[in-house]
């Protein structure tokens, strides 16, 4: 009992964190409104990502910590969406098309290699996600793209570390049916566009297959002995994940304005991760529910906590915040699983 | 079978490797014409590509005097292996020069060991970040850019494209570096004696927090609030280099003033943020690449409140140091040491105007460690 209420704690204190520091914020004169439109779109646009995890963790396979090979997937489309010219929304959904597949075979292999580290996930994902990074910076600086609006300005040859959307589909979701309601604007695109990957995510876990998934990772050995293909339906798992986290980069990037490449795909693993905690999964089932509020709650206390911590002139204290919400929500859901596990084999 | 045949594959490793070893000392001396060699030293194209791209043209417009090396990948973790590579170009008995443009600090064994070696060799930085007392000890010419000076010279033109507030976009870990704050204070000094609004911002900390997204991310939810609040007549400057991806970007919209960048140079930013198409043999050309900005700015209705210098002081830098090798070693009367000097060899070689002195750091000044500015140019 004891520890099923210990189990809610960070979601209530930062919750009344979060609560805090709306208070602030409103007794400094910020702008409420724009604040909460701001917190909406901050919301979609890194949601994907964490809406990503959720396969992965309910296949048995952990936290995704090598979504770098996902995100470099859609990065691939935009690329090829920005080499063809493609604008607006059908620039958007071409490069989300032409992500799929590569993510599947992407994570196909992510996948076979995650299934020889059984019980080591986490661990082999890491550094499957920092070794995926310097593989790709070969392959950006040699790939033969012919866009000029792509490669280096001066040597022109090799993709540029970062492509401005300006010309193709900056925004494009973010303000697709902005309603204004009172004084808030709402990105009703945006939105839809992330309840559909939500819905589409619930559908798939009401499957058989799904269902599987689900029956996989919590009694691996009980569905070995009833026939399920374990290392298949993990697989399985992954390439959702995979292809998810790909798709999750187009969005952030047409809100963004801009595709970065080389470095950029190591920077969304562990704020995805620290989100899905925050929203009370321990790291062996997740729900969309807890995606949703983890993603909100994060990605708003971020929102806020650097213009306050600068008004109120204690700076640094935004990034101390960060750094001990990011790193300790990760170790506390470790040390909870741990407990977990445990008790699982009691 | 399979220990055979790692056994072999390990033999050819480290045959290919002698090979390739060797040849390149041979094709090193082969290749000589000229009476002397001259080495600059960068780091990879992945890494800096301003660097990079200054040694390689400087090697293919003297294919047989300038030979361009560089450094490991992540240069500034593996100080042993780039002082072993700087140090290497000393083994060439013809090598007259050895440049170092890498900016990072822990270098000056590098440029011990080279004078160990043969005494003979001139060693040039451009730049590299070390103690000025011991950099103007053990290297021969130092030179980098005015970071103080720019305390002033930025705001000062800021005022003169009609700021009326300066925001200062910086972070705890850059705030912390001595240059960055000396030259934060200079910049407060400087706007508030021209009577502008001082705003200082602390952004998420890119180098200890969660990467430079984090912090890019900030700044576009940042500037519009400010512009909201002091109005566009204000000069937004940050001292880290993926800001301005987001400032300029910010700025076509929101049209706020930038009178320059941190390392101010047309080719970093303002190509991604305006979607600029070089052409592959515009690449080095920076009148046309300046132009090219122009027309983009004006069909923006920005004229005037976009400023920065003609060409980038990382390309400028590097190709600059070449010349002045090549200026010390062929012309005996030559004086290196004399600021004017080397203002006109600049004219010279790149027709722009620059400005050097010699670095005066805590009340003592550097015979051998020059500082500049470069004009600048308005977009």
């Amino acid at each position: 009992m004891s520890e099923q209420r210990l189990r809610g704690l960070p979601q209530i204190v930062i919750g009344s964190f979060l609560m805090l520091l709306f208070i602030i914020a409103a007794a400094l004169n910020y702008n409420m409104a724009e604040l909460i439109s701001g917190s909406l779109i901050k919301f979609a646009m890194n949601g994907i990502f964490v809406l990503a995890l959720i396969p992965m963790i309910n296949a048995g396979v952990g936290l995704n910590f090598g979504s770098s090979v996902g995100i470099t997937a859609g990065l691939m489309g935009m690329c090829m969406a920005i080499q063809f010219r493609l604008t607006g929304i059908t620039g958007f959904l071409a490069a989300v098309i032409i992500s799929i597949p590569i993510a599947i075979v992407f994570g196909f292999f992510y996948g076979r290699i995650l299934n020889r580290v059984k019980g080591k996930e986490d661990i082999a994902a890491i550094f499957i996600g920092f070794a995926f990074i310097p593989l790709m910076n070969f392959f950006w600086t040699v790939a033969p793209f012919s866009n000029r609006e792509m490669l280096y300005p001066i040597g022109g040859s090799g993709l540029r570390p970062k492509i401005s959307l300006a010309n193709y589909f900056t925004k494009v979701l973010d303000q697709l049916f902005v309603v204004k309601i009172g004084t808030i604007e709402v990105p009703w695109g945006l939105l839809f566009f992330y309840a559909v990957i939500a819905l589409i995510i619930v559908a798939f876990f009401k499957t058989k297959k799904g269902k599987a998934l689900i029956a996989i990772g919590s009694y691996e050995n009980f569905c070995k002995l009833s026939g399920l293909g374990i290392n298949s339906n993990r697989i399985l798992g992954v390439i959702l994940s995979t292809v998810l986290a790909g798709i999750g980069i187009c969005v952030y990037a047409q809100s963004y304005g801009f595709v970065e490449l080389y470095g950029g795909p190591g920077a969304f693993a562990f704020p995805a991760i620290s989100a899905i905690l925050v929203g009370g999964c321990t790291g062996k089932r997740a729900t969309v529910c807890q995606a949703m509020l983890g993603t909100y709650l994060y990605q708003t206390i971020f929102l806020l906590s650097a213009p306050i911590a600068n008004t109120l002139l204690v700076p640094q204290m935004a990034e101390i915040v960060r750094m001990i919400i990011t790193n300790g929500i990760i170790l506390y859901a470790f040390l909870n699983q741990r407990k977990a596990g445990v008790h699982d084999e009691k | 079978m399979k220990k055979r045949l790692i056994c072999l594959l390990m033999c050819l490793v480290i045959i290919s490797t002698l090979l390739t070893g060797c040849s390149g000392v041979n094709g090193k001396s082969g290749s000589s014409d000229g009476d002397y060699h001259i080495a600059i030293v960068t780091p990879t194209l992945s890494a800096s590509e301003d660097e990079f791209r200054a040694g390689e043209a400087m090697a293919k417009e003297y294919p047989n005097v300038v030979t361009h090396l560089t450094l490991p990948e992540n240069f500034e973790d593996e100080i042993e292996t780039c002082i072993s590579t700087i140090v290497s170009a000393a083994d060439d008995p013809k090598m007259k020069a050895v440049i170092v443009a890498s900016g990072q600090s822990g270098l000056i064994p590098a440029f011990q060991q080279i004078k160990e070696k043969n005494p003979e060799i001139i060693t040039i930085t451009a730049p590299i970040f070390d103690e000025p007392e011991m950099m103007s000890k053990y290297i021969d010419i130092n030179l980098d850019t005015n970071w103080i000076k720019r305390g002033e010279t930025i705001p000062t033109k800021a005022k003169q494209m009609g700021a009326k507030t300066f925001i200062h976009y910086s972070f705890p870990t850059h705030l912390s570096k001595p240059l960055i704050s000396a030259r934060k204070d200079m910049m407060k000094k400087t706007s508030e004696a021209l009577g502008m609004e001082w705003v200082e911002v602390v952004t998420p900390d890119p180098q200890t927090g969660d990467s430079v997204e984090a912090m890019q991310q900030f700044l576009r939810e940042d500037i519009p609030r400010q512009i909201a609040k002091y109005g566009k007549d204000t000069n937004i400057f940050g001292s880290n280099c993926p800001m301005y991806d987001v400032i300029l970007d910010e700025a076509m919209k929101e049209g706020f003033i930038v009178a320059e960048q941190c390392c101010p140079t047309p080719t970093q930013a303002y190509p991604t943020v305006l979607g600029l198409e070089i052409a592959e043999e515009d690449g080095t050309n920076f009148d046309k690449i300046n132009e090219m900005i122009s027309q983009k700015v004006a069909d923006k209705g920005m004229t005037g409140r976009l400023s920065g210098w003609p060409i980038p002081v990382t390309i400028y830098m590097p190709e600059f140091a070449v010349y002045l090798a090549m200026e010390m070693i062929d012309n005996p009367d030559f004086d290196a040491k004399d600021p004017a000097v080397l203002n006109q060899l600049t004219k010279d070689k790149f027709g722009i105007e620059v400005e050097y002195e010699k670095l005066n750091s805590n009340g003592k000044t550097y015979d051998n460690y020059f500082v500049m500015i470069m004009d600048s140019i308005f977009y």
